[in-house]
């Protein structure tokens, strides 16, 4: 098994398009000149026959509610299964067929917390049955490569696109699946945020991931992960707050007291998990951006219809001045039902779960912060180039981001704040009575709008205050001072465009997703660090891992242009990597 | 709940280590009632257990390799593709088209977006031309117009998305090129052109204007192919430098899921290497839409405004989002996909004929005929007829009251249930049953197997039995002798190939406050949560040993007479079921 497959740049099957010379000089900035192109190497004892089951290279995106497959090369995965308790029922049990089954959701979801079988993992592994999480990555693997990508039961070669996050135990109970039951020769890993970032055709980015059990914000500057930051605020809470919303609006929950609601202890639904799943993915949408609305505060219950509207007038979003309402129905309600409610009550949930504007900014936990506030401390955290950089590559992705306006709320109130605060850690009355306070402010720096402001400011401040030094009798000016030349600024700038690159500016861009990007990556035979051999692992398993520094990356590579298996012996004791998940 | 016909399932033996020896590492929330750290050979099967619903199968869906006499479930065989075809038109598509054409149909196979239904190509006729019908020579081409696709379940057409066809075949195709409201894509050639067009146009400003406008139309597609082609001139640009390898050398970096390839470039060579230094430069990043840069459109709120308008109806539910395909033609949707007007038709996906082997010897042990049209197996080794099968009826006793509901037990009273073994091979089997005395759960149900030794005679000749009927007919008859007592260590009745024997089951009560009572765990919490699903079920776990003798190597039939005991070898066959009874009653 291990000679028929190599690391990944053994692969002697290459596009067209690698081979010829780069085209159309003048297309990227100055060509090379005429020199041989890159030449794939090939593996010598390789023969073409065996390379069409080596071809196709699977990539597995895991998410916490679905699982994407597809080969690579592909612009889009081939198929996706989300995970759910139809997937989690013996074979042959048609019970979901019953024509009454799906009414009854309550006998089925009782004693278990509401919506977790739609999970495939928590983060939080303590409570979790390992074991389980194998067969449910098996047989949803087994699913989709039967019915999405219509393959047999050869092994592959697998790279698995993971959030970065993810716990040791989780990211080897995937392994041990894909190498026991599939069988595979390697699995290399990519993280999502980085794979995203290659999507958007950019080597550093802020990737913002509207996930379902978190929201997490990574900044990625060339090409690698250097800040992250987490918030609970995400697509879990997205629908156990529109739960709230229809389930306060149900007739019968009218009559209830409101004290007897607010009570978490009774955690009681209403309606079944399926149905306000669908609810959050049909209406719910998110309010733009208003200046006046981050001060708003909603407290009384019955209330705030009627002041909402007069904020939806003013922006023109209700049709025709009247109250637009939206007329849901709720089958899994007892009795079935259907609501009418305004639209812009429906945007409560977005609301709550990913600004609540409600608290104050001081008032949050670091695992609750919202949304926004998580984006921007996250830029403020980053170096100043950094943070130059990634600001105008943000890139949102992750489930949520099908919340209407959301994106762009976000993307606005970030704005917002970095205008109102400029990069000043330090807030609050004291900051904002020196800011206002003209004479002291002065020398100072105004509220700046972006990270080079600072950077010319700081700069110009200590020219502008010496202004100027005599040195070795010759007058030396900030002003006209040749720069002093840096080989690695030089290097980069000599990338080849003219073009400068953006920066500075607030921007977001598209990205076509992380699975496509690590299809992106695997297709153009970019060798991953962490890539983890079978027979290593069933040896060792995770603790055989060393970590990333450990590895030299040399021998990997002498192995992978090794002609053959010749290498291979002596590489095969050579160290290994898990890449960023083994680094704890 | 509907009433509940006994079942029985069989665990396959290769999900046994994985399920007993896991060590436990928090796996105790899992099962409920479970013993912490019993011994691995020591601990029962449980059914309940989250885990056991993957291992456990219907004896249907089981295969036997006959060379390994071992079962052989859908997670322990080997699979290959005998072939691929559409499940609509039946053709046969060869593997060649899969990796060009992806997974589905590229015929005029679709299905209804709306409730997957198989959808017609009809021609789009409003007015039918009365002259049309009248003349005979017409009725050849009356079929001219525009064509649609209709789902004749529930009325959709692609009307309602705005896409007609001008052909009645090839659908796949001209579908790939029309959006959503019926305009065309554009080609990579047609954008290109326009993008020249207005860069003659326009000064500076109006390149940037028109850079957004073009960004924003980049579908997924393009977007993919230009970044594509971005990244591999960037790469060949960049390590056309050095000389290739050198560029893969220097990579000491402790950079975590760095794309080590691209790093090496972007550190690669050596700095001092004059030649490599003019020619290296870093991959850039891509700058504009034919780079495969694309600015994200915000601006959503042309959709609210359509969500508000139109409502819930408007929006498509999400088992219809599910099916949906990626859409390849369109930019990233984000939230637009939730409305009908974004549906597209669903091109069936292709399916697979697969023959299966077993992994270990690589024997055949099903295969089914290559034609598509065909329904037949060449090979089929299935386990029902290699294991003794199990069937459960409920044992009326006469003084059982007929007053009781069938369909549902009475907690603490019990209840006999007579099991059948019936065996298909031609040897004479020797079984022995096993199971906990309390069935694992929270809810435990004593369970006592009257006789669990037994043999089963062979699955000889129906003739056989008919013409040496005499001696065994005390024996079969014995149930209409009058009402006789099930006796422990004695079988119940007995036939030509089958068994059956009496089990006893005491079900428990379900009652949530005598849980604390009845199960004295000794100073463990003890769950009372409300009723799970399924928890009134009555499952026993049952471990199954099957012993029998067979000849040794080649199997032959005609030397039955003689029993040579060298030619014979002793085989066994152990693994666990779940014998489900039926629902304990809550009330």
């Amino acid at each position: 098994m291990a000679s028929a497959t190599g690391p990944p740049t053994t692969l002697p099957h290459r596009s067209v398009a690698n081979i010829r010379s780069p085209p159309a000089a003048g297309y990227h900035g100055p060509s090379s000149g005429p020199s041989t192109p890159l030449r794939p190497i090939t593996s010598a004892f390789a023969s073409p026959s065996s390379l069409r089951a080596e071809e196709d290279l699977i990539i597995i995106e895991f998410g916490t509610r679905k699982l994407q497959v597809g080969f690579a090369g592909d612009a889009a995965p081939r198929g996706s299964i989300w995970f759910g308790p139809d997937h989690q029922r013996r074979v042959g049990d048609f019970r979901a067929w019953q024509t009454d089954y799906h009414d009854d959701w309550r006998k089925a979801a009782a004693g278990k917390p509401w919506g977790r079988d739609h999970e495939l993992w928590q983060s939080d592994v303590r409570g979790l049955d390992l074991g389980l999480v194998g067969d449910k990555i098996e047989r949803a693997l087994r699913d989709a490569f039967s019915r999405y990508l219509l393959i047999d039961s050869r092994p592959r070669r697998v790279v698995c696109v993971l959030p970065s996050d993810l716990p040791i135990p989780l990211l080897s109970t995937a392994l041990d699946s894909l190498f026991n039951r599939f069988q595979s020769p390697t699995v290399s890993l990519l993280s999502s945020p980085v794979a995203s970032a290659v999507a958007a055709g950019m080597r550093s980015a802020l990737v913002v991931d509207l996930g379902w059990s978190e929201t997490v914000v990574t900044a990625v500057y060339e090409y690698r992960e250097v800040n992250c930051g987490r918030t609970i605020r995400g697509g879990r809470m997205l629908v156990e707050q529109t739960h709230n919303l229809l389930a306060k609006h149900l007739p019968q929950a009218r009559k209830e007291t409101e004290a007897a609601h607010d009570s978490q202890q009774a955690q009681d639904y209403a309606l079944s998990f399926e149905e306000c799943d669908e609810i959050t993915t049909r209406m719910v949408w998110c309010k733009p951006y208003h200046a006046a609305t981050t001060t708003v505060t909603q407290t009384a219950e019955g209330l705030p219809t009627v002041q909402e509207h007069d904020e939806s007038d003013a922006r023109g979003y209700s049709t025709s001045g009247k109250a637009a309402t939206a007329t849901i129905p709720l089958k899994s309600a007892k009795p079935p039902t259907s609501l009418n409610l305004p639209y812009d009550l429906l945007t409560e949930p977005c609301e709550n779960t990913f600004f609540d504007s409600r608290y104050s900014q001081s008032s949050f936990d670091d695992h609750e912060l919202p949304v926004y506030l998580l984006v921007y401390r996250n830029l403020l955290n980053l170096p100043l180039d950094v943070r130059a950089i990634c600001m105008s590559r943000i890139i949102f992705t992750g489930g949520c981001t099908g919340v209407l306006g959301l994106r762009k709320r976000i993307f606005d109130e970030v704005s917002h704040l970095i205008q109102q605060r400029g990069w000043d850690s330090v807030q609050g009355k004291a900051t904002e009575q020196l800011r206002s306070n003209l004479k002291l402010n002065r020398s100072t720096r105004q509220a700046s709008t972006g990270p080079t402001d600072a950077a010319s400011q700081a700069g110009g401040s200590s020219g502008g205050g010496g202004g100027g030094e005599e040195q070795d009798g010759v007058w030396h000016d900030a002003a006209n001072n040749t720069p002093e030349v840096d080989p690695i600024d030089e290097q980069l700038k000599r990338g080849g465009d003219k073009r400068p690159r953006v920066q500075g500016q607030m921007r977001a861009l598209e990205s076509l997703g992380a699975w496509t990007g690590a299809s992106m990556i695997s297709h153009l035979k970019t060798p991953a660090i962490a890539t983890i051999g079978r027979d290593l692992w069933l040896q060792q398993g995770a603790a055989g891992a060393s970590k990333a520094s450990d590895v030299d990356p040399k021998t990997q590579q002498r192995q992978s242009l090794g002609a053959g298996g010749l290498i291979r012996g002596a590489a095969a004791s050579s160290a290994w990597t898990l890449g960023v998940w083994g680094a704890n | 709940m509907a009433p509940l016909t006994p079942y029985t399932f069989f665990q396959c033996p290769c999900s046994e280590p994985s399920t007993l020896g896991r060590p436990a590492d928090g796996s105790s929330g899992a099962g409920a009632g479970a013993e912490p750290d019993a011994d691995d050979e020591d601990r029962a099967f449980d059914p309940r257990a989250p885990r056991s619903n993957y291992s456990l199968y219907p004896l249907e869906y089981l295969l036997y390799c006959e060379d390994c006499q071992q079962i052989r479930c859908p997670r322990c065989v080997a699979e290959e593709i005998v072939t691929f075809y559409c499940p609509c038109c039946l053709f046969e598509v060869p593997s060649s088209n899969l990796k060009s054409e992806g997974n589905r149909c590229t015929r005029s196979c679709f299905q209804c977006p709306v409730c997957i239904g198989p959808l017609a190509t009809t021609s789009l006729e409003s007015h039918p031309d009365p002259n049309l019908l009248a003349a005979p020579d017409n009725s050849a081409a009356p079929h001219s117009g525009p064509y649609i696709l209709t789902c004749s379940y529930c009325n959709w057409s692609s009307t309602e998305i705005g896409i007609k066809f001008d052909k009645s075949n090839g659908i796949h195709a001209q579908l790939a090129k029309l959006r959503n409201g019926g305009t065309t894509r554009l080609t990579a050639k047609e954008r290109k052109e326009r993008r020249k067009d207005l860069l003659q146009g326009g000064g500076p400003a109006t390149r940037t204007a028109e850079a957004a406008v073009d960004g924003r139309d980049l579908d997924v597609d393009t977007q993919f192919a230009n970044l594509k082609a971005f990244y591999q001139n960037q790469l060949a640009d960049s390590s056309s430098g050095g000389n290739g390898l050198s560029s893969l050398g220097d990579m000491g970096f402790a950079s975590p899921s760095s794309l080590s390839r691209i790093m090496s470039i972007y550190t690669g060579g050596s700095l001092h290497d004059k030649r490599s230094k003019l020619r290296i430069g870093t991959m850039r990043e891509a700058l504009d839409s034919d780079e495969g840069l694309k600015i994200a459109n915000l601006d959503e709120s042309g959709a609210i405004e359509k969500l508000q308008e139109e409502g819930y109806d408007a929006t498509v539910s999400a088992e219809q989002i599910s099916n949906q395909t990626p859409n390849l033609g369109e930019a990233p949707l984000h939230g637009r996909g939730r409305f009908t007007s974004e549906l597209r038709p669903i091109p069936y996906l292709l399916r697979t004929k697969r023959s299966k082997r077993c992994p270990i010897c690589r024997h055949i042990i099903s295969k089914p005929e290559a034609k598509v049209q065909a329904t037949r197996f060449r090979i089929r080794l299935v386990a029902g007829s290699y294991i003794p099968s199990i069937t459960i009826r409920p044992l009326n006793t006469p003084e059982a009251s007929p007053g009781a509901p069938s369909d549902t037990l009475q907690p603490l009273k019990p209840v006999q249930f007579l099991l059948t073994f019936k065996n298909p091979i031609f040897e004479t089997v020797k079984v022995t049953l096993a199971t906990p005395a309390k069935t694992p759960g929270r809810f435990a149900s004593k369970v006592t197997v009257l006789c669990p030794q037994f043999e089963i005679d062979a699955n000889t000749d129906v003739w056989d039995e008919a013409l040496k009927d005499g001696d065994k007919d005390k024996r079969r008859r014995r149930g209409e002798d009058g009402p006789h007592q099930a006796e422990a260590g004695k079988i119940w009745e007995r036939g030509r190939n089958w068994v059956s024997l009496v089990i006893e089951v005491v079900p428990a009560s379900l009652r949530l406050d005598l849980l604390a009572l009845t199960n004295p765990t000794g100073g463990q919490e003890v769950d009372t949560g409300p009723l799970r699903e399924d928890e009134d079920l009555l499952e026993i776990p049952m471990f199954v040993r099957v012993e029998w003798e067979a000849d040794a190597a080649g199997d032959e039939i005609g030397s039955a007479p003689n029993k040579d005991k060298e030619g014979r070898e002793k085989r066994e066959l152990a693994y666990w079921c779940v014998l489900g009874l039926g629902r304990v009653s809550q009330s």
